[in-house]
């Protein structure tokens, strides 16, 4: 009779006690404990296996680049659309890797690939934003006229107005009025909403965690 | 006991306790949820590019998996099973991408165990989930080329996202997309509530599991948060006033 163990078992519970060690490790000062016992003991495989974690993520990292350039080959090879886009990524990838391995990450060589190349498309990318929000604004205005919308677009303006250098003059009582209204805004009611979002985002957070700790929810397979 | 945080341990216990109490209640008085405008618009879209043989893409975001950021995209897995779940009789699976190795392996996780499921194991492609891009603005570059090239028309954005997830949603509206965001930081969620067509505002994003009904315990932790919350609500006022009357504790 053939036994199935039931790998995804040993999984679940691999995670779980994993999992737990790190979590317990949270409530605990590890200067106030006993260096010596099992109490002491228990919380080093904690810090040995957080060290373990960070490993195993540069490992994933590397995973990830060999799994970005397996599907950009495909891409190449079967000539589908935007391939050149594909044949271009590939180039690139194994130009910086090589120059990375020969040279060193901190080489002039490489650092001028960051400087000339990267950093400024990510900097065009970030004033892209500047224009995808404006544009968005208007979208929100033509096509989601409620109420709510309505507050978003009005606060956004007059943050924008107490803001923006010369929209108005700076010694006269319109500047004192809006400015008022501006620090009251980002001051009362931006950082209440804020805290209220934060609030729950972290509630959220929290049952999402008790969820992965509790094996109901297993990202790393139920089979 | 010196050197434990006792009230950490405390209020761990009472979500514990509260998760156990709503999963025993939920059987006897089922959990009625305020209807979610975005949840409801999902579950069409994916019907009509499931017929249309279109794609669906989740982005799990730009958080890694050992991050303080990683809850999100955790949700977002959550999302993702659901997501392959529906999809399996459509032509084109369902696509994952993330800007974290870790996370990326996740989701080739998460999408094989929904196709075994659904006793699909042929659907499951390992390049269905994929880290596009290790840095923020690279993987948010790639997208452009994404889109359109694999034929999305559901772009759900469900992970962790700094400023460029505006951009992320953006480019789901510009390709015509059925755009629907949703992420943990504040400031983001404001930027994603003018860029995305369905924005999922608070803690809406993990609260999508037990709207797309994915299990009890889900059901029962929405309702824990919910009594967490006036708890905590409650406390902020009672703190207010009492030192309204000059009272501090």
């Amino acid at each position: 009779m053939r036994v199935n163990l039931g790998g995804h078992l040993l999984w679940a519970a691999t995670a779980v006690a994993t999992g737990l060690i790190v979590l317990l490790g949270y409530f605990v000062q590890l200067d106030q404990i006993p260096q010596a016992g099992l109490f002491a003991t228990f919380f080093k495989l904690r810090l040995l296996l957080m060290r373990y974690a960070v490993l195993l993520a540069a490992i994933a990292l590397f995973l990830g680049l060999f799994n970005l350039v397996s599907v950009h080959w495909n891409k190449v090879s079967d000539q589908q659309a935007g391939w050149p886009y594909s044949g271009i990524l590939i180039v690139a990838f194994f130009l910086t890797l090589v120059l990375g391995l020969v040279f060193g990450p901190d080489s002039p060589v490489v650092l001028l690939l960051f400087n000339y190349v990267q950093l400024p498309v990510e900097a065009s990318l970030s004033a892209l934003l500047v224009v995808s929000l404006t544009l968005a604004g208007f979208r929100v205005i033509s096509s989601r006229r409620d109420l709510i919308s309505g507050i978003f677009i009005v606060t956004a303006l007059l943050v924008l107005i107490g803001s923006g250098p010369g929209l108005i003059s700076s010694d006269g009582a319109q500047y004192s009025l809006i400015g008022g209204l501006r620090n009251w805004l980002a001051q009362v009611a931006a950082a209440g909403g804020a805290r209220g979002v934060l609030l729950g985002v972290a509630l959220g957070a929290i049952v999402t965690g008790m969820r992965i700790l509790m094996a109901v929810d297993r990202p790393y397979g139920d089979r | 006991m010196s050197g434990v945080n006792l009230v950490g341990l405390a209020v761990l216990a009472l979500f514990l306790v509260l998760l156990i109490f709503f999963l025993i209640l939920g059987n006897r008085r089922p959990a009625v949820f305020r209807p979610l405008g975005g949840d409801e618009a999902l579950q069409s879209a994916i019907e009509r590019a499931v017929e249309a043989g279109e794609r669906v893409h989740l982005s799990l975001g730009t958080g890694s998996v050992i991050g303080a950021d990683s809850a999100p995209a955790f949700a977002g897995l959550v999302l993702l099973k659901s997501l392959a779940s529906t999809t399996t009789l459509s032509d084109k699976p369902v696509v994952a991408t993330t800007g974290d190795g870790a996370m990326a392996i996740l989701a080739q996780d998460t999408l094989r165990s929904a196709y075994t499921e659904a006793g699909a194991e042929e659907r499951y492609q390992a390049t269905s989930g994929r880290m596009i891009g290790p840095t923020p603005w690279s993987y948010v570059a790639n997208l452009p080329i994404l889109l359109p090239n694999e034929d999305v028309s559901v772009h759900v954005l469900a992970g962790s996202f700094g400023a460029e997830g505006a951009l992320a949603a953006d480019f789901g509206e510009r390709f015509g997309c059925f755009t629907l965001g949703g992420t943990d930081d504040a400031q983001t969620q404001a930027l994603l509530y003018a860029t995305a067509e369905y924005p999922l505002i608070g803690e809406e994003l993990f609260a999508a599991g037990a709207y797309l009904g994915v299990g009890p315990v889900h059901k029962a932790s929405l309702r824990v948060q919910d009594t967490v919350r006036m708890i905590v609500v409650g406390g902020i006022l009672l703190g207010a006033i009492l030192s309204l009357f000059g009272v501090t504790l």
